[in-house]
């Protein structure tokens, strides 16, 4: 049955959808294109392992020791962690550029992960004792406290302003954070660094849980919400008559987008433009309203971080070159060709 | 975006005062910077190190031969990053101009780490390439011209549109091209370690690096910025009553632009040639400069060259003083006192 334009509804019994064929195609596309860059990823690296030998670890049949622990415990929860840290920020951004309505806004931009980096450094110095898994909390703490203050700073989350205090506070922070790393003890500065570079180096399986919860809460609350957000984008007055509170709605996405990018500094250390990048990639290719925004930005974010993480991990081998610094070299051109696009309303 | 601190002007006999306040400042700031140290040396002490020099005095020693260089490199660092910022801010007309925020410190410092690393990569491949000593004496060029080119990047991108140069877009600009220029040179030091050994303090932006052969290499360079920059000065507040009228007073816009932007870039590369990136010293002197004593370039520029110093030197004492015996950059205490600015320029424009 045809509904509105591009549009199929699909029942099964009682349940009905409406499905776009085009932006399930594209989406089924992303996915194989994840899983194939994933099989590569585990495939490649010191030691070249045959695909045959990865997928039967994967599907847990026997395999050669060398082989099952450079697979499960070398490359794959750093493929894991690179998919999840991708997702999330993917998602933040979506979030942020809706919220904002400004393209340009990327939760990276604005201090956040800087704020978190400063949370968990200061949990790292300061209290050294304490249990490696608070210190994500300690992350989350710091992002949100930033995004607190340049919320109220710029009191307008529309206003260009926003961005410019954004950008003023996470180079305030930055240098806080060289305070930090001039005057602590000098090992505690090499930890501090390798992770702060963005790279996936230090992945491992106990950062695993952590971020696969919070970009589990992240996803079901933004889930539930994407109809409120698809309502407030027609403006304030129509978005109250269609049943949403829009100051509500605002505060839970913006807390859930910021929780997102502490979580995912946390693991991975700041990793820049991909929330800026995957939402207009996802717009691109998928269109539709926030659920297939959300969807899309999550699917290219976690594909942009580990196509980085590989190339950085592979191009120089052996020598590593940490994925914020591939994302950052890539994406500049396109935030800059996004800036232009905009060129009139800045 | 008008001019936002908008305190009066200090009437004309107390800006006289004022005026003699910025060169005792200058004065103060300096003799402490030279006392301070491992080995604290009184005011009175430095001052007899130059008016009655004692060879078989040890402090006059280590005033004269040690500590010197520092503070001569403070302050060329420091006037030609104040006067840098001054210039920025009147071409673009743009409150928030200042070589960090637009990239040029970015630039100079991809552009001194790039020549670095290629130079033995270069020689590697069998390329004639400049001994090392050449190499550090083209160093402030190198950095000028990597300032040079980052800015007509960011010019070119931010003034794209029917808005022309807006904060916003040339801010944006300058953090996104900063970032690449930023990526590029980590990129390029992970590759090759001997080189972030060599460059690891001056990277954060700091003084204690700096040697008599680096201040005499760079003081050429320094000097033809400063002079270039004040021989503008005339046609600098001509820009500022805009584009029409200054061609009706027929000043050449574009030679103009472009001169005062060479010596931005000049004074931008001598400043990172020799401390490395430090930012924001030429965010906040120009507009304290402005709101306290006047608007007119001949005597802002010298005004922001004098606060520029006094305020990189302090920024360099508390940089050592806070943390001793350890010391933080240079460019870290800049950054956490001029962002504060920067916010609140940003908070109150539009």
């Amino acid at each position: 049955m045809v509904g509105l334009a591009g549009y199929r509804h699909v029942r099964l019994g009682p349940l009905a959808v409406r499905v776009r064929p085009r932006a399930v195609s594209v989406g089924l596309g992303l996915l194989l294109l994840l899983l194939a860059t994933a099989a590569f990823a585990l495939a490649r690296g010191s030691l070249v392992l045959p695909t045959r030998e990865v997928i039967a670890v994967l599907l847990g049949q026997d395999a050669p020791k060398a082989v099952l622990h450079i697979v499960a415990d070398v490359r794959l929860p750093r493929v894991l962690l690179a998919l999840l840290a991708g997702g999330m920020l993917g998602l933040a951004g979506a979030t942020m550029q809706s919220l904002t309505r400004n393209g340009l806004a990327d939760p990276g931009l604005i201090g956040v992960k800087e704020g978190a980096s400063i949370g968990v450094l200061a949990v790292l110095f300061f209290a050294p004792d304490v249990d490696p898994a608070w210190r994500p909390l300690a992350g989350l703490a710091g992002g949100l406290v930033t995004a607190l203050i340049v919320c109220a700073l710029a009191r307008d989350l529309s206003g260009l302003r926003f961005v410019l205090l954004g950008i003023g506070m996470s180079w305030l922070l930055s240098a806080g954070l060289l305070v930090f790393l001039t005057t602590a003890d000098v090992n505690d500065v090499e930890t501090a660094l390798v992770w702060l570079a963005g790279s996936l180096h230090g992945a491992a399986w106990p950062t695993l849980p952590g971020a696969a919860l919070w970009e589990g809460v992240g996803l079901v609350v933004l889930a539930a919400t994407a109809r409120g957000a698809d309502a407030s984008l027609l403006g304030r007055g129509a978005a109250i008559g269609l049943g949403v509170r829009p100051g509500m709605l605002d505060t839970v996405r913006l807390a859930v987008a910021v929780l997102m990018t502490a979580a995912a500094v946390s693991a991975v250390g700041s990793l820049g433009f991909v929330g800026l990048m995957a939402p207009h990639a996802a717009r691109l290719l998928l269109g539709g309203g926030q659920a297939g925004l959300l969807a899309g930005s999550a699917l290219v974010g976690a594909l942009m971080v580990l196509a980085a993480d590989t190339l950085g991990r592979l191009a120089f081998a052996p020598l590593q070159i940490p994925a914020g610094i591939v994302m950052a070299v890539c994406g500049v051109p396109v935030f800059l060709f996004m800036l232009w696009l905009r060129r009139d309303r800045l | 975006m008008t001019l936002v601190l908008s305190a009066p002007r200090l009437a004309q006999p107390l800006r006289l005062a004022g005026l003699v306040g910025v060169v005792a400042l200058l004065f103060v700031v300096s003799l402490l910077h030279l006392g301070f140290g491992a080995r604290p040396i009184a005011p009175r002490v430095v001052l007899e190190a130059f008016l009655a020099f004692d060879p078989a005095s040890f402090d006059h020693r280590v005033v004269r031969d040690l500590r010197l260089p520092r503070l001569c490199a403070g302050l060329m660092v420091g006037a030609a990053l104040g006067v840098c910022g001054a210039l920025l801010q009147a071409v673009t007309r743009n409150p928030l101009g200042e070589p960090h925020v637009l990239g040029l410190n970015a630039g100079a410092t991809f552009a001194v780490v790039t020549t670095l690393t290629l130079g033995p990569w270069l020689g590697r491949a069998g390329v004639p390439v400049p001994a090392p000593a050449t190499l550090l004496a083209a160093r402030p060029l190198v950095a000028a011209l990597g300032a040079g080119v980052m800015f007509a990047a960011v010019m070119t991108i931010g003034a794209a549109g029917r808005l022309g140069a807006t904060p916003l877009k040339m801010t944006l600009c300058g953090v996104a091209l900063s970032g690449f220029a930023a990526a590029l040179t980590s990129a390029q030091l992970i590759l090759d370690d001997q080189t972030l050994a060599t460059l690891r303090l001056w990277l954060a932006g700091d003084l204690s690096g700096v040697s008599r052969t680096a201040v005499w290499g760079v003081l050429p360079w320094f000097a033809a910025g400063l002079g270039l920059a004040f021989a503008l000065s005339g046609r600098l507040n001509v820009l500022g009553l805009g584009d029409d009228v200054a061609r009706g007073l027929g000043v050449n816009l574009t030679r103009t632009r472009g001169a005062a932007l060479v010596a931005a870039g000049v004074l931008c590369g001598a400043a990172v040639s020799l401390a490395g990136p430090v930012g924001f010293v030429g965010l906040l002197v120009p507009h304290v400069a402005r709101t306290l004593f006047s608007r007119d370039h001949r005597l802002l520029l010298p005004l922001c060259a004098m606060l520029g110093a006094s305020l990189l030197l302090a920024a360099d004492l508390a940089a050592r003083a806070l943390a001793a015996p350890r010391e933080f950059a240079t460019g870290v205490v800049t950054a956490l006192i001029g962002v504060p600015v920067f916010l609140l320029l940003a908070a109150r424009s539009r």
